[in-house]
């Protein structure tokens, strides 16, 4: 009973542990990806802004990143907030020109939008089921009726937003002349740091780098996000580590007159340890199991909430699984070290006098 | 000669410290064993016979004296070398069988062996054997609480054998057998250990036995007493 409770115990960390990372991988592809999936290799931000909605520059800064040798693409992408048919949505401005230079997506229905007319979006396919429009239909952008010219699908988080022009999104926003990012694409990806050093020198007051960075930068909360789900694997563990060397404990004392009689029969205090550990590593193999394939099951299940309406899946990610897996074992052997130690000094006389 | 003694202890004693008090269990105990016989050492309960057997199994150590198996001392044996003594050279039979629960029968036979790194066929065969031997054939996958007394000292008995041990220890092997059950044991186990060509050291209440033995010591409050 005290092995099941022990196995049941070690699923329930490695639960917990996927679950944790799991939520922070999610939530770091979802937000990677309403930045990253915008395209490019380097995003232009003003200098302190913590996310692109609440950045701002100068939409000429364009040209003049364009400028800078190695850099194929410099485009002004404005970001904004907005309600779609009473759903909240991120909505991209983008110089229709450059869009195709700047994503890769395929039309599952209509066509992308291709000039700065006005009255036009382009809808993901995730956020167009949403709201169940699609190609053809009207939908109201910010209390205004647009006309859906097609249902564009990137398998990013880009499906999750809609697209208009940079020029339409201004006027929306009220900008003038202004943009929330700039995103850079280079004739060779081996360039991108030297170029993102001439970004800074050229432009002291934004910040450039790379897109994969965006995550970190986005808000120092995610950043310590990374860090709460780390403290919470080493509170989780330890934990685990200390019931499950009590459970061992508890679990050897009652069998102590066996391993006396081991002892007896002239298992060594090394043959003792090895048995033990043995033991706990068969206990750590089948608890982790357990809890690899709960957790599978569970969270194939699970959604966040990402923006209102929106729904993102939890997003398993292999590596989480194998690091469940080393958790798991390293845990069960790691309890076992002590009552190990501790059951190899058994006195096989001391046992068979008194018990 | 001294060739022929595979045991012998010289001043042997062991104090047990309960504080506030001593209890000395073996007071200058001197004795020798030569090989292939059968030495009983009888005595009345808490005489100090289990404390000796220990002694001289390897399983606890002296508080003085000295113990020498096949003219070495093993008296300031480290653990490694102790366990290896208990494997190789030395089969206990304890009081109480002390077999494993959670094991069958042929498993527990199989023990030793195991922890002697012996391959699983090898370790098969022989307890496969020494069971045959004891008359448990037919019953080895049972586990030992589905067996009777008589039968778990079989099992016992063909466990302290199975490494082939130059020196068999029993402690109290009849105790908790009655008359008959504990002749026809004892005539068997005999037969076993001595076909087995190991010498015997017995701890028994029983005077069938001691008057079987090759030799005997008579121990009284930890002393021996005659021999």
């Amino acid at each position: 009973m005290r092995t099941v409770l022990t196995v049941l115990g070690l699923a329930a960390l490695i639960l917990t542990y996927v679950g944790v990372q799991s939520l922070v991988s999610t939530l770091e592809i979802n937000v990677t990806g309403s930045v990253s999936s915008l395209g490019g290799e380097i995003d232009v931000w003003s200098k302190g802004a913590v996310f692109p909605l609440l950045s701002r520059l100068p939409e000429s800064y364009a040209s003049q990143v364009k400028s800078i040798s190695g850099v194929s693409l410099a485009t002004p992408v404005a970001l904004v907030q907005l309600t779609v048919d009473n759903n909240y949505a991120l909505v991209a401005g983008v110089v229709p020109a450059q869009f195709p230079h700047l994503l890769n997506y395929t039309m599952t229905s209509g066509t992308m939008i291709s000039s700065n007319q006005s009255g036009i979006l382009a809808i993901g396919k995730a956020l167009a089921a949403t709201i169940g429009k699609g190609a053809g239909d009207s939908a109201q952008l910010n209390g205004q009726d647009y006309r859906i010219s097609g249902v564009y699908e990137t398998n990013t988080w880009m499906d999750y937003s809609l697209v208009i022009p940079h020029t339409v999104a201004q006027q929306l926003i009220g900008w003038v002349n202004q943009t929330s990012m700039i995103v850079v694409v280079t004739q060779d990806p081996r360039n991108v740091n030297a170029i993102i050093g001439q970004i800074r020198t050229l432009l002291p007051t934004v910040d450039a780098f790379r897109t994969s960075e965006a995550p970190s930068r986005i808000s120092p909360i995610f950043a310590s996000l990374e860090a709460i789900a780390t403290d919470i694997t080493i509170i989780v563990s330890v934990s685990a580590v200390l019931g499950i060397m009590n459970s061992n404990l508890n679990n050897l004392r009652e069998r102590m007159r066996t391993f006396a009689i081991f002892k007896a029969t002239g298992a060594s205090y090394g043959q003792i340890i090895k048995l033990v550990f043995y033991e706990s590593f068969l206990i750590g193999v089948l608890g982790t199991l357990l809890g690899l394939a709960i957790s599978y099951v569970i969270l194939s299940f699970v959604s966040i909430p990402l923006i209102e309406t929106i729904n993102v899946k939890i997003i398993l990610v292999p590596s989480t699984f194998i690091y469940a897996t080393i958790l798991g074992i390293s845990i069960s052997i790691a309890a076992a070290i002590y009552p190990a130690l501790k059951i190899a000094k058994v006195r096989p006389q001391e046992v068979f006098r008194f018990g | 000669m001294d060739d022929e003694i595979i045991l012998r202890t010289q001043g042997l004693g062991k104090t047990y410290e309960t504080k506030p008090e001593k209890t000395v269990a073996l007071d200058d105990v001197n004795l020798q064993v030569n090989r292939g016989k059968l030495l009983a050492i009888y005595g009345p309960s808490g005489s100090g016979k289990t404390t000796l057997l220990f002694l001289l199994g390897g399983l606890d150590r002296p508080t003085s004296g000295r113990i020498y198996f096949e003219g070495v001392e093993v008296t300031n044996m480290d653990e490694r070398r102790l366990s290896k003594l208990r494997r190789n050279a030395i089969g206990f039979v304890f009081q109480n069988y002390n077999l494993v629960e959670e094991l069958t029968v042929l498993e527990n036979v199989m023990l030793t062996m195991m922890f002697e790194g012996k391959s699983e066929r090898e370790m098969r065969d022989r307890a496969e054997q020494l069971l045959h031997k004891v008359g448990i054939s037919g019953k080895e996958q049972r586990r030992p609480a589905q067996l009777s007394a008589g039968e778990q000292q079989r099992v016992a008995t063909a466990r302290a054998l199975a490494n082939r041990p130059r020196l068999v220890l029993m402690d109290e092997p009849t105790g908790n057998l009655d008359q008959e059950n504990s002749q026809e044991l004892m005539q068997l186990v005999s037969e076993v250990i001595h076909g087995e060509g190991a010498t015997c050291v017995v701890a028994t209440h029983n005077l069938d036995i001691v008057q079987e033995a090759d030799s005997k010591l008579f121990l009284k409050s930890g002393r021996i007493v005659s021999s």
